[in-house]
């Protein structure tokens, strides 16, 4: 072997290990899954179940203690407003007549979620329990994930927010996207969601946050006995969000 | 015939022009872009019902030039047209300049630029297309490089395989840049087709800036260019808009067609400024204007007609750019089957984009740089072919016939 050929089957070794290790790296060494199909049976799997019935008419208990609780962006123009719950009401027609509904739209937390597949720095990922979360150190702003979400439950901080009630938790400044989190703090500390807190405490009841996974739980039983349904099920994004009376 | 290559001079008043208004443009965006930072992508059109604006028409358009410049480049590199090496340097430097116009594009796009450079390198996500482009236009850039030092060492068996390897390359990136619309879940977005019909818009839009580009350099810097060149790069050019077209009209068609789809594609043609775009600036403009100029025997063979098409479709093509990415966007998602609604803190409905200032001043700063880099590029390296000749009898003929006027021309602006 002379020199040349000796230089030639090092360089290549060389290039092929290293750039083998950091494919591998890339695939397997993140814990976050895109997909989320790596949650374990039998552990937590955060879910919602909405009942528009007993919903209040004209209430935004829900909204508001959403909004103070995470500091959502409020600038009070709807190009930039940030809503990780917003009521819509919304127009059915049957026939020859039409129904009005107000109805609860936020992040449904898919179990399939478009929004984390393509995110290209898996800054969006869903948590092994099930919530979808943006990791806002991390986000580069590109707004694909608002492109892909098929429920316009993405927003983006077009601009540095002025407000800060809740000082345990970060002021948002711009250029980050987010959506609701489930209020995945809260979760984690044994309390429930701000919005189902609000929601309970105005008497209406209209919000379960719970165990999907638990047959036991609140939600699942309300699943079992009552009509539910999900928002554009067809698309296969298997949302979490399950509503009563839609 | 051995084909001299030389560097340009730069001295010329209307060089130190354009390098200076380039220039101002860039500073431009600069300032706009820094605007951005501080303030917030409040500063531009994009609102949260329209993510996407002017910045991401502008990535796909550049990214397109690049794709078809190559092409040119590829006629020699790949075909081994012969009398097409004198624009193969040029060629591949403009390609290599669009792409980086596209990224720089896309990268004052992002709402923290900060961490473009870092994140999507570290946390690659293989299903994302987002992630999957850096790689491939880093990687077309890559190969450019390469590509002009083979061009400029002369190795010509190397050069045909990295032409080939860029060829193919170009065809990647660009059925890349349109997947990302394409593999989209938008009702507008979505469909196989878009990739495709990506690729050919990008080879007309390609061609026709080379045929502007080559017919004003040699002009400008006074030098002989066979008129056959040119001539059948507008028919090359002709053909490409033909098949934008089909691409288009089964694209439309499909959509019209398909029940579910129907209400989209009349948003599509007939509502909004999008679609004035479309039937103007892009089929009426961009496609049928340069065909019949290019087809009609009369003016397909006069260059100063292949030059006014070649601008048509330029700008065309801009249009058909505006036209992939914001009616997808304004177009309104059905959110809840069968319901409308009526009352909502957000823009439900069909929303609306208009284009800023801010995203203006970014644009052309990013134009302003590219060509400044354009033409300091001419000025360092040997871009620039001394003539371009196709070299057999009547090429010849003509060129001593040129060379002949241009000395009497001389010879009388001396007495
Ligand atoms: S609702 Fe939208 S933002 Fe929430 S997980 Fe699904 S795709 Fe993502």
């Amino acid at each position: 072997m002379d020199r040349r050929d000796f230089m030639k089957m090092t360089g290549g070794t060389i290039l092929a290990v290293s750039s083998g290790t950091y494919a591998f790296q890339f695939l397997v060494a993140s814990g976050r899954s895109v997909s989320g199909d790596n949650i374990a049976a039998g552990t937590v799997r955060w879910g919602m179940v909405i009942d528009l019935n007993k919903c209040i008419e004209g209430c935004t208990a829900c909204l508001d203690a959403c909004r103070t609780e995470n500091n959502v962006a409020f600038h009070g123009d709807n190009r930039w407003d940030v809503h990780w719950i917003r009521k819509v009401k919304a127009e059915q027609k049957i026939g020859t007549e039409s129904k009005e509904k107000s109805i609860l739209l936020l992040c449904n937390h898919c179990d399939k979620p478009p929004c984390a597949q393509v995110c290209p720095v898996q800054a969006t990922y869903k948590r092994n329990d099930g919530i979808v979360i943006v990791d806002h150190h991390r986000c580069i702003g590109c707004r694909y994930c608002m492109i892909a979400c098929p429920y316009n439950a993405r927003y983006f901080n077009m601009k540095d927010s002025e407000h800060w009630q809740n000082e345990e938790r970060p002021k948002r400044s711009h250029g980050v996207a987010e959506a609701c989190t489930l209020c995945a703090h809260r979760l984690d500390t044994g309390r429930q969601p701000a919005c189902v807190e609000a929601c309970n405490n105005t008497g209406a009841g209209v919000l379960f946050v719970g165990n999907l996974n638990d047959s036991d739980s609140e939600v699942s039983q309300l699943i079992a006995d009552r009509p539910t349904k999900r928002l554009r099920e067809e698309l296969g994004t298997e949302p979490k969000v399950h509503y009563i009376g839609l | 015939m051995e084909i001299i290559f030389e560097k340009l001079e730069g001295k010329s008043l209307a060089y130190r022009m354009a390098m200076l208004v380039f220039a101002a443009f860039a500073v431009g965006g600069l300032i706009s872009t820094w605007i951005v930072i501080e303030k917030g992508i409040c500063v531009t059109g994009m609102t949260n019902r329209v993510p996407w604006g002017l910045q991401i028409v502008m990535a796909i358009y550049y990214i397109g030039l690049s794709a078809g410049s190559l092409v040119i480049s590829g006629l020699y590199g790949v075909f081994g047209k012969q009398e097409y090496k004198p624009f193969a340097r040029i060629a591949v430097w403009i390609a290599m300049l669009f792409l980086i116009a596209g990224m720089l594009s896309i990268l004052t796009d992002q709402g923290r630029m900060d961490r473009v450079f870092v994140e999507p390198f570290v946390h690659f996500n293989l299903q994302s297309m987002f992630s999957i482009n850096p790689i491939l236009y880093s990687g077309h850039i890559f190969i450019c490089v390469v590509y002009l030092w083979a061009l400029f060492t002369e190795r010509k068996r190397f050069t045909t395989i990295i032409a080939t390897i860029a060829f193919g390359w170009a065809f990647c990136v660009h059925s890349g840049t349109g997947a990302i619309f394409g593999f989209g879940a938008r009702v507008l977005y979505e469909s196989p087709l878009l990739p495709v019909s990506f690729v050919t818009a990008a080879m007309a839009s390609g061609t026709a800036l080379m045929i502007l580009l080559i017919v004003g350099l040699f002009k400008i810097t006074k030098r002989y260019l066979d008129d056959r060149l040119i001539l059948w790069l507008g028919q090359f050019l002709a053909v490409c808009i033909l098949v934008v077209v089909y691409f288009l009209f089964i694209e439309n068609a499909y959509r019209a067609y398909v029940v579910e789809l129907r209400p989209a594609a009349m948003y599509y043609l007939f509502e909004g400024l999008h679609s004035i775009l479309f039937w103007v600036g892009l089929i009426l403009i961009g496609c049928v204007i340069p065909m019949f100029i290019l087809f009609r025997k009369k003016t397909g063979q006069t260059i100063k007609w292949i030059v006014f098409a070649s601008s048509l479709v330029v700008f065309g093509v801009i249009c058909e750019r505006y036209v992939i990415v914001l009616p997808g966007l304004t177009h309104p998602q059905e959110i809840l089957t069968g319901m409308h609604i009526t009352q909502s803190a957000i823009q439900e409905g069909v929303a609306n984009y208009t284009i800023s200032l801010a995203e203006i001043a970014q644009a052309l700063g990013v134009f302003g740089v590219i060509g400044f880099l354009f033409l300091w590029g001419m000025k360092f390296f040997k871009l620039m072919p001394t003539e371009a000749v196709i070299y057999d009898q009547i090429g010849m003929i003509k060129r001593n016939e040129y060379q002949k006027r241009r000395e009497a021309k001389s010879i009388k602006s001396s007495e």
